[in-house]
């Protein structure tokens, strides 16, 4: 009882403990903050790559000629009961490496890209597409809306080079010329364009405060060249873009265009061939590795059965490798901040020599003694850990205004959104690794009280009483 | 109390400081009985040991030899728990430097042999009892008013009192008092053995003081005198179970 008492004096009258709590508080405090971001940043990459990734992907082996009769495959799968009870849909993918040309102002611009054919309704349906439309958002279509077909057409007129020269028909035996064939009305191709493809991010905002500027309006052209899948020949093709696929995240923004699969198999002289089926599973379905095994079990190797982890599995092993290696680093502040803990408590048992020996000489026994100076670690703790969970959960909660105020304050831009694409610092505080931080210090605070809790519970009372 | 037992008796006491290997011998092969309700002065030179008898009869310490029997019960070499319990319920100590603890207040500190006691429930079950006695100790020495005053806001005998109701709280039988009057004047020390000599008288409270002072000491009082680590005159070699004599020496003679 007494321990208690004591605990509570000592920590009113020693402003020096102040010390050992404010460094605790700060350690703990870090510790959530960071993780917090850190979680944030690598659940919402989680969430977009996942909202990206289908569920599960039949891959070709080979990325260039694919594999034939995805319908076939698909009816295979939809044949077993077991997968057809969990799978929600598919989706006939074609990808390959392709070159964007396009002219924005003056210049003609290249870049790589990768082509996607696929079909609007079933890549919906997977999802993770549909979803991310700027312009057509949940309504996926290759199409251009009447004004971008006229600007489409507007802009073709001004540019006869890309025009099929007319064939001038010349009388002849003063016949009149034939009547021109009737020509078929010309429907370009369409694509949807990655964001990042087709705007750039201004340093300045323009007076509407938009950041982005577009490069390619809808109806504007654009030329894609990939190989085709007979010898590799270079193939090309026009198409007017219809859409952006926004998906935020800025791998995939600045990488994809897609374009109808049935056109690009043309294109590429590959009709009925895919790369890939994407697959997605029914809500609430838990047995993924069934269904990777299952799948794999019915095609006997003949392609990669791949879940959207094992696609991404290297970034967020890097991820979660880097937020490791930073607890540990972190958890180092506490551990200084209980060597500050032995240091003042040492101090505090040779201040407190005589008064041991008095509460030994009425009666105290070592463990009681033992017992106040853990009570006042374990207290110590408590309380750091209190605060400091108190103010990294302020932090996390505010940190984009804190943000905000330490770049006006020191004119610099501390989060780039330039960079991340995220508008917001995401943060994701976890009640379990709050607790754990907590837990942590706190065990840290009362492992560093033992050693001058033991000194001050073996002091031997007659030599503490004669102490000056 | 017709058959007198002492009721606390050393035999043979032997204790001898090492440092470095140099041994600094205190106590020689003492004797000492104490009879129920004695007032008993032990003086002697500095450095005699009187301080280092105090510590083992009050199980402060251990003997290197000898025993030590309180009530009948040896405590000499009992577990440290024992000790403990003997120390928190049976005796009393109060100090030259009164030894309050600085954070408490008088109250607290008159408190604290119940606080070191009880457990968390017991305390709460029996505070207000608790609290009642200090307060009627603290009356008792003249401290009625002072009960939240902290020990630096108190003089050196208004301490040395609180330190008194502090040993008295947990009814001991023994109060052992270690030149409890060396660092107040006279006037005050000479309060202060009189509260323990009312103590003595009126509560059958056995004492063991420790003074230099001779003037505090009283006719009545047995006075023993140390002396090469033992108790001047007294053969070494008595029974354990016989009686010193309660000697009525004045003090000027045993000088
Ligand atoms: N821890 C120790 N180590 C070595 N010697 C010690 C120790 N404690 C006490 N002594 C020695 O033991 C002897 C007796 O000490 P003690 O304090 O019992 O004497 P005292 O009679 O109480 O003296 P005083 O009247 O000054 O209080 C002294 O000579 C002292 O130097
Ligand atoms: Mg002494």
């Amino acid at each position: 009882m007494y321990q208690l008492l004591l605990c509570w004096r000592y920590l009113r009258t020693r402003y020096l403990a102040m010390v050992c709590i404010v460094s605790v508080m700060l350690g703990v405090a870090t510790l959530i903050v960071v993780n917090s971001v850190m979680g944030g940043f690598s659940t919402k990459l989680r969430e977009r790559l996942h909202g990206l990734l289908s569920d599960v992907v039949l891959e070709a082996y080979d990325p260039v000629y694919g594999f034939a009769h995805p319908e076939h495959k698909m009816a295979v799968i939809r044949s077993d009961p077991f997968l057809n009870e969990r799978i929600e849909a598919m989706a006939p993918t074609l990808e390959i490496f392709a070159m964007i040309q396009f002219s924005y102002g003056q210049s003609d611009l290249a870049r790589p890209v990768r082509l996607i054919g696929i079909e609007p309704e079933s890549r919906s349906r997977v999802g993770g597409f549909a979803e991310f439309l700027v312009l057509n958002k949940n309504q996926a279509k290759f199409e251009l809306t009447p004004e971008a077909r006229q600007y489409n057409e507007m802009r073709n007129r001004f540019k006869p080079a890309m025009q099929p020269t007319p064939i001038a028909f010349e009388s002849v035996d003063g016949k009149p010329p034939p009547d021109q064939p009737p020509s078929r009305e010309f429907v370009p191709e369409c694509a949807i364009l990655g964001y990042a493809i087709s705007h750039y991010r201004a340093d300045n905002p323009d007076e509407h405060g938009n950041h982005d500027v577009r490069l390619l309006q809808p109806g504007d052209d654009v030329i894609l060249t990939t190989i085709s899948g007979h010898g590799l020949k270079p193939c090309n093709a026009r198409f007017a873009v219809c859409d952006y696929f926004r998906s935020e995240m800025s791998e995939y923004d600045s990488n994809y265009v897609f374009v109808p699969l049935e056109y690009l198999q043309k294109l590429r002289t590959m009709e009925g061939r895919v790369t890939s089926i994407q697959i997605r599973l029914k809500d609430g379905v838990t047995d993924r590795a069934a269904v990777v095994q299952r799948l794999k079990q019915l095609f006997q190797g003949g392609v990669q059965v791949l879940t959207w982890e094992d696609k991404q599995g290297a970034l967020l092993a890097a991820i979660s490798i880097e937020k490791g290696i930073l607890n540990i680093l972190l958890f180092l502040i506490i551990a200084v901040a209980g060597f500050g803990i032995l240091a003042i408590f040492s101090m505090i048992v040779v201040e407190k020599t005589r008064d041991i020996g008095i509460m030994k000489a009425l009666g105290a026994s070592n463990g009681g003694i033992l017992k106040i100076f853990l009570g006042y670690g374990l207290l110590l703790g408590l309380l750091g850990a209190a605060l400091g969970t108190v103010l990294g959960v302020s932090i996390t909660v505010y940190i984009n205004e804190i943000e905000h105020f330490l770049a006006h304050a020191t004119g610099q831009e501390i989060f780039p959104r330039k960079v991340y694409y995220f508008d917001k610092i995401p943060t994701d505080i976890r009640a379990w690794q709050v607790a754990l931080v907590n837990l942590g210090s706190v065990a840290i605070a009362v492992l560093f009280s033992v050693l001058p809790a033991l000194r001050a519970s073996l002091l031997h009372p007659v030599r503490a009483l004669r102490y000056e | 109390m017709t058959t007198e037992f002492p009721l606390l008796a050393a035999r043979g006491l032997t204790k001898a400081y090492r440092r470095h290997r140099i041994e600094v011998p205190v106590l020689n092969g003492l004797d000492l009985s104490v009879m129920p309700g004695e007032f008993l002065c032990i003086v002697g030179a500095s450095g005699s040991g009187k301080s280092t008898l105090l510590h083992l009869l009050g199980t402060l310490d251990q003997p290197d030899q000898g025993t030590i029997l309180f009530d009948g019960e040896r405590i000499d070499n009992v577990s440290i728990r024992r000790r403990d319990q003997l120390r928190n319920q049976s005796f009393g100590f109060i100090f030259q430097f009164y030894h309050l603890l600085p954070e408490l207040t008088a109250l607290e500190n008159v408190l604290m042999p119940r606080l070191i006691q009880a457990s968390v429930f017991g305390w709460l079950w029996k505070q207000r009892e608790y609290r009642r006695q200090a307060m009627e100790l603290l009356d008792l020495v003249g401290l009625g008013e002072r009960i939240h005053h902290r020990p630096r806001e108190m003089s050196g005998g208004e301490m040395q009192r609180a330190a008194i109701a502090r040993a008295l709280m947990s009814k001991p039988r023994i109060l052992f008092a270690d030149e409890p009057t060396g660092n107040l004047d006279e006037e005050r020390g000479g309060e202060i053995v009189q509260l323990l000599r009312m103590l003595n008288r009126q509560e059958g409270l056995t004492i063991i003081m420790v003074t230099h002072n001779m003037e505090l000491v009283s006719p009545t009082d047995r006075v023993v005198r140390l002396v090469k680590g033992r108790v001047e005159g007294a053969s070494p070699t008595r029974g354990l179970n016989s009686i010193e004599p309660r000697s009525g020496v004045p003090l000027r003679k045993a000088l």
